[in-house]
């Protein structure tokens, strides 16, 4: 029998018991739909947190005593040594290492007239930051060797800062407090948007030895620095590495004591995190096409029993084995993959529509399409299979006499 | 000479028991013969055209179906057999319900694997030689016993089979209408069928010109008219 006999005889005979059929799909299409759906959730999420750690800076090195990750004993940090402006110099030194700031941290209350924005970070550095962490200046300039040569008492402030304390005003040249201390506003950030829930754009600038002169030495250095060019990161980082170690004595056979971060470890951490989540949400949407595809077992096995007659007629006339087994086969891979497209095409309207709705973004994959396809596929063949066998074995004398 | 039986066994095994159905039949129909085979329940007629029919095989013995030997093929070569060879018509009719009579008479071509220009044309001359030209797109449940009973035959003849064996034909029609459909095999015999008969009923088998009676399995008279 050629493939459009049997294909139109599936629909003919699935079309005719209606009822029977959408409520078998109905598993599947379920199974299929929170595929999808999941699936496009998932993807959505992944491209919208990819595109805010961009904003980090693709090739940053921050070589600093903490990780961004924090993993384990975190007991153990606490006794790290600090990081030096000598050990900064030491990695500007080595050749594989271009652009390199160190930056130094505090959280302080900025106040201009009266207005006051408590618990904004307070960063020192050099000009180059604003290269390797990828700032943009709406305003005025960023900090420049100059400031920090001279000690400057010079401020770029954040957007959040630019709007809470000027609203309409220009900052520039305005004499704000940090902290107490007096700084002039030379510049003004561009808005970086948010990076999972806080803000980037609650800062403040300032240079590294006026940040040391105002708030003290006590801290640990971060080292930003970026690959020379034509350099690969691995190399760099690997120089980097050897550096520090041995500045700060490791011995050769304990881990180092230090962390050497790059936007890498935040992804792979996020990724590594909905990895799992994502792979629980797979496996409970495939333990529903496993429910689904048991209910389309249960009635390929019914509808053989009932058509036992008519499987006895169909042989006798001439149907070979592979006939009538391909026939049931293709009835359940039919019901399995309507049941598919039906589900397929809800779950992407849902994407769609919580995109609409909610902040939260969903894309439909193609690789979501494929893979509800491949799962209503196989299901469909998977629980097809031992009902269109036994249809196939059937005896045709018995069959025939079956009432 | 179309069909040659020499000593065709069946014996069911029921449990730790065998059952002999038919035992030693030797047989052989020429073609254009209109042959009855007659017997009460038991006689083993059923099994008989079963084997004939090429549903079943048969423990031993030799079945040389145009001078083919049958008994010893497996289920796809019996398959093919009966697609080309044999045409049946039953007792209960045995019409696919959710099929129109076009397409019901159709099924056999589909099976043989005839391409679709050539089936359509074949279908309408059959539903012609019955007369249901028509009732073509009518359900079986829509049609009367007789007309049913011809929608069979037309399927039965489809592919141009060397027999039609047909099972207590008239069992489901009223006594009219069962002569109608018996003139109907009288006119297929006539015009070059052969035609093989099981019934258990006399004024049946006394339209074909031959009778083979059977008893316990074995033939117990051979009759030509």
């Amino acid at each position: 029998m050629d493939f459009a006999e049997i294909l139109k005889s599936s629909f003919r005979t699935l079309w005719s018991h209606k009822m029977r059929s959408s409520l078998t799909m109905l598993g599947i299409v379920i199974g299929t739909g929170a595929l999808v759906a999941v699936m496009s959730l998932v993807a959505g999420l992944n491209r919208s947190v990819a595109a805010q750690f961009q904003s980090v800076g693709t090739d940053i090195i921050s070589v600093s005593r903490y990780p961004w990750v924090q993993v384990g004993d975190t007991e153990e940090y606490r006794h790290r040594a600090h990081i030096t402006e000598e050990d900064a110099e030491a990695v500007e030194r080595l050749a594989s290492v271009g652009l390199v700031a160190p930056n130094i941290h505090t959280r302080r209350s900025i106040s201009y007239e009266g207005t006051n924005v408590r618990g904004t970070l307070v960063t020192g550095t050099t000009a180059e930051y604003e290269t390797i962490d990828n700032f943009e200046v709406e305003e005025g300039r960023f900090i420049t060797d100059f400031d920090v040569e001279r000690r400057r008492s010079a401020v770029v402030i954040g957007a959040d800062i630019a709007q809470e304390l000027f609203e309409f005003m220009d900052p520039l040249g305005k004499d704000i407090r940090v902290g107490g201390h007096r700084f002039v506003v030379v510049g003004v950030l561009k808005e970086k948007g948010d990076i999972l829930g806080s803000s980037l754009d609650d800062l403040v600038i300032v240079p590294f030895s006026t940040f040391e002169k105002s708030f003290g030495h006590r801290r640990s250095v971060v080292i930003d620095c970026q690959p020379a060019e034509g350099v690969t990161m691995r190399r760099a980082i690997e120089d980097i590495r050897q550096v520090m170690r041995t500045r700060r004595k490791v011995p050769r056979d304990e881990p180092d004591d230090f962390a050497i971060n790059t936007q890498d470890d935040l992804t792979s951490f996020y990724t590594n995190l909905t990895g799992v989540l994502y792979m629980a949400m797979v496996g409970i949407v495939a333990l529903a096409l496993l429910v689904g595809g048991i209910g389309v077992m249960n009635v390929m096995l019914v509808s053989v029993a009932e058509r036992t007659r008519e499987i006895g007629v169909r042989k006798a006339i001439g149907a070979r084995r592979s006939d009538i087994t391909s026939q049931f086969l293709v009835e359940s891979i039919l019901l399995t993959c309507v049941g598919g497209l039906i589900g397929l095409s809800v779950g992407a309207g849902l994407g769609v529509l919580v995109r609409a709705i909610t902040p939260l973004p969903a894309a439909v994959t193609p690789a979501a399409v494929a893979l509800a396809t491949a799962f209503a596929l196989v299901t469909g063949l998977l629980f097809g299979v031992y009902p269109a066998s036994r249809a196939g074995r059937l005896n045709p004398i018995e069959a025939l006499r079956y009432e | 000479m179309l069909i040659e039986l020499r000593d065709i066994s069946k014996i069911y095994t029921v449990g730790a028991e065998e059952v002999p159905a038919v035992r030693g039949i030797s047989l052989s129909v020429p073609e254009e013969e209109y042959i009855a085979i007659m017997g009460p329940s038991g006689s083993g007629k059923s099994t008989l055209m079963n084997i004939i029919g090429c549903l079943d095989t048969p423990t031993s013995g030799s079945y040389l179906l145009k001078r083919r030997e049958v008994a010893t093929l497996d289920d796809d070569e019996l398959a093919e057999i009966r697609s080309s060879e044999i045409g049946f018509v039953f007792q209960t009719f045995n019409l696919l319900p959710r099929m129109t009579t076009f397409q019901n008479v159709e099924l056999p071509l589909i099976y043989g694997r005839s391409a679709r220009s050539d089936r359509a044309e074949r279908v309408w001359q059959v539903l012609e030689a019955v007369g249901l030209r028509e009732r073509a797109q009518h359900r079986p449940n829509e049609l009367s016993g007789g007309q049913r009973q011809r929608v069979a035959i037309a399927r039965a003849l489809i592919n141009n089979p060397s027999i039609i064996l047909a099972d207590e034909p008239t069992g489901n029609l009223d006594s009219n209408t069962g002569e109608e459909i018996m003139q109907i095999f009288g006119e297929l015999n006539r015009a070059g069928n052969t035609i093989i008969l099981v019934t258990h009923e006399q004024y049946i088998a006394d339209h074909a010109q031959r009778v083979v009676r059977l008893h316990d399995g074995a033939v117990e008279s051979d009759t030509s008219v």
